[in-house]
């Protein structure tokens, strides 16, 4: 095969035994790869009511058709799981090295089985796999977990693992890959964790085949050229990252602040692009092969939040940062790197102690059981929860369940701010009502990377839309969803992908991500058969979600029952009546939004 | 009457120089439209730049009043 190695390899760990086994080339192309087959073996093997933390429950690594190709930002995997946090399904995304390396080793998709009796690690160097003892890096953190393997595998080889956060089975954990990058959301790290497994290491030579290399080359020439031009006029992507964010939804009043008690946050300017890049900025570091590098490496040099690493990004500044009410930029690099040390999702991380704040300040959680205090704009105490949410001390026990669990466990469910039990990320959607519907709808719970409809909301890319208003909703939504289902299948980053491989017409939208895919492939994909092969993933993956028993589409209480109390969205709850029934018939899903069986056929997944 | 122009990240250097943050206030004729604020300014007027009135998608031709602010960005993915 082409593009796709069509094997994979499965490491059942309660039996320390591996196998190869091939993968139905009409998997590939129906389900695209990366994300889309990850589901499709998950829903095949896992039980939707399996305890995402029993060793029934299945881990899947799978990198996609375009990962190690010459495509401009294919640098990506997927983490596919049932997440612990919600119950429901876990997909996350990450880039750097790890996943090139993980494709090079000739396969597409590890499947992680079983749990070990020990602490072990994967070390994978093309069909040379072993289960080996990590007795002697559990408790590391991330970083040093990293450099030991390296040490003791190969400098040549790439490492995924957790960090203290994953072992303790925290549900905000994520999985490190590279020291900085994240596969960060619905608690993967902590069913990685519950496997006892510390890290993969990845290593081999087997770059895929591609079925016409040279229109592969051009095509990937001509988009980095693009990229390339618009960094020479100054893209903010690559000046900033995506730390210039903040100064737009705070203009446009969606940015969380105070768990999402207003929408402006008045210190913007102390931790925004401007303030990172002036102050602690060393340079831009990118992903492999990739053009637009947006990615910051950066150090806070002396005093008490002295440190050095990656970051951080727009969610992490509007879930530790405004969404705490923090504007000590030094403190909230601080509590990034540490994230990233423990290995926690910023998000989840942030917006729950956020809660915890609010619950605090409103006299719903006594200062006896947190042991301190715990207000807005404390970043000392933010700094410390986050310690004690990696290791469970403490109160840390609480936080270390997620903000739904820790509202419900104190009496105050309303202040949750989640869906399907997920941390809402940086975009508040009263303000911006698409992504209310996406919010409400997302498989994964609330999640900006499972439709970004913030892209035209908020960036007009490629098109701007109002984002007060809640007309044509549905179908973006729609739209998105089944964007980034192809654009996580095939291997390529979303920055990159919806700027530079998407045309601005929604009909003919994945004309040049299509040419792709059929030169690495050869599938010969028109752009309608893998927009309908991303709905198919789509649906799968929904499927899966309502067999689980997440069958609610609805959004938390202050969503839809408290106005906006300030700036240009002032006044406005989500709409989300207006806009759902017309997604569910778009979708072709009934009422309950239940697939029909019509649309079932239609996808071919009547099995 | 006095208003103000923000412009956001890389269009902060469109502002004059010495301009210190992304915000200027200045004095503009009644009437004066959204566009026409941002014209001296070389803010690309084109689907390359996002442009709000206090926040809010409006059209272009939209006459801005005392107080409000103009704010503009490049169109360009991110979060
Ligand atoms: S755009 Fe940023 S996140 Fe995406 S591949 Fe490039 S450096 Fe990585």
């Amino acid at each position: 095969m082409n593009g796709w190695h069509g094997r994979l390899l499965r490491i059942n760990l309660t039996t320390q035994t591996t196998s190869i086994e091939t993968i139905d080339p009409q998997v590939c192309r129906d389900f695209i790869g990366g994300r889309g087959v990850a589901m499709w073996y998950i829903s095949k093997e896992v039980d939707p009511q399996v305890d995402p933390l029993s060793p029934d429950n299945k881990l899947v690594f799978a990198a996609g058709p375009l990962t190690a190709t010459p495509a401009p930002t294919g640098n990506r995997y997927m983490v596919v799981t049932k997440s612990p946090l919600t119950g429901a399904l876990a997909h996350s995304n990450s880039g750097g090295e790890f996943p090139t390396w993980m494709k090079r080793t000739g396969f597409d998709l590890f499947i992680f089985e079983g749990r070990a009796e020990g602490p072990v690690y994967v070390w994978v160097d093309e069909d040379r796999v072993e289960v080996r003892a990590a007795a002697h890096v559990w408790g590391k953190d991330t970083h040093e977990t990293t450099d030991i393997l390296k040490a003791e595998t190969s400098d040549e080889a790439r490492v995924a693992c957790i960090g203290p956060a994953g072992e303790n089975l925290a549900l905000m954990a994520a999985i490190m890959n590279d020291k900085h990058r994240a596969a960060a959301r619905s608690g993967v790290g902590a069913v990685m964790g519950s496997k006892n497994l510390k890290a993969v290491v990845a290593m081999g030579n087997k770059n895929p085949d591609l079925h016409d290399p040279t229109a592969m080359r051009d095509v990937s020439v001509d988009t980095s050229k693009n990229v390339g031009a618009d960094v020479k006029k100054g893209s903010n992507m690559r000046i900033y990252g995506t730390s210039y964010v903040p100064q737009v939804t705070n203009t446009l009043g969606i940015f969380p602040t105070n768990n999402f008690q207003q929408g402006t946050f008045e210190h913007t300017k102390n931790i925004d692009g401007d303030a990172l890049k002036n102050q602690y900025l060393i340079r831009h570091t990118p992903c492999y092969r990739c053009p637009l590098s947006c990615g910051r490496l950066t150090e806070v040099p002396d005093g008490k939040y002295k440190g050095k690493g990656e970051g951080p990004e727009y969610e992490t500044i509007s879930s530790l940062g405004s969404g705490c009410g923090v504007h000590d930029l030094a403190a909230l690099v601080k509590a990034n790197y540490l994230c990233n040390e423990y290995g926690m999702d910023t998000i989840g991380t942030g917006m729950t102690i956020a809660a915890a704040m609010e619950m605090y300040e409103k006299g719903y959680i006594p200062e006896s059981v947190i042991g301190q205090p715990l207000k807005f704009g404390d970043h000392d105490a933010m700094i410390d929860m986050i310690k004690k949410m990696a290791h469970r001390e403490g109160f840390g026990n609480d936080l270390a369940m997620g903000s739904y669990r820790l509202c419900e466990k104190y009496g105050h469910p309303e202040i949750a701010v989640t869906t399907r039990k997920q941390e809402f990320p940086g975009y508040d959607p009263r303000g911006s009502q698409g992504m209310g519907l996406l919010y409400a709808t997302s498989n994964k719970g609330a999640s900006h990377m499972e439709g970004d409809v913030a892209y035209e909301e908020v960036f007009g890319v490629p098109v701007k839309e109002n984002p007060l208003s809640t007309d044509g909703k549905a179908e973006l939504v729609k739209h998105f969803e089944d964007a980034f289902a192809l654009i996580d299948s095939s291997g390529l980053c979303v920055f990159v992908a919806i700027r530079y491989v998407f045309s601005k017409d929604r009909l003919i939208f994945p004309q040049r991500l299509s040419e792709m895919m059929n030169f690495t492939t050869g599938a010969g994909y028109t752009p309608e058969e893998i927009m309908k092969a991303a709905e198919r993933v789509y649906n799968i993956e929904r499927l899966f979600v309502l067999k689980a028993g997440s069958t609610e589409d609805t959004l938390p209480y202050r969503m839809l029952h408290e106005p906006l109390p300030d700036g240009p969205a002032k006044g406005k709850v989500v709409e989300l009546d207006k806009m759902l029934p017309e997604f569910y018939q778009l979708r072709g899903w009934d009422e309950k939004g239940w697939p029909t069986k019509e649309k079932l056929e239609e996808l071919g997944l009547t099995m | 009457m006095r208003i103000n122009v923000k412009l956001i990240a890389n269009y902060q250097s469109l502002l004059p120089a010495g301009t210190i943050g992304n915000t200027i206030e200045l004095e503009a004729p009644a009437g004066i439209s959204v566009l026409q604020v941002l014209t001296p300014f070389g803010v690309p007027l084109d689907d390359t730049s996002v442009i709000v009135l206090n926040g809010l998608t409006v059209d272009l031709n939209t006459p801005v009043s005392e107080g409000d602010t103009v704010a503009a960005f490049s169109a360009i993915a991110g979060g």
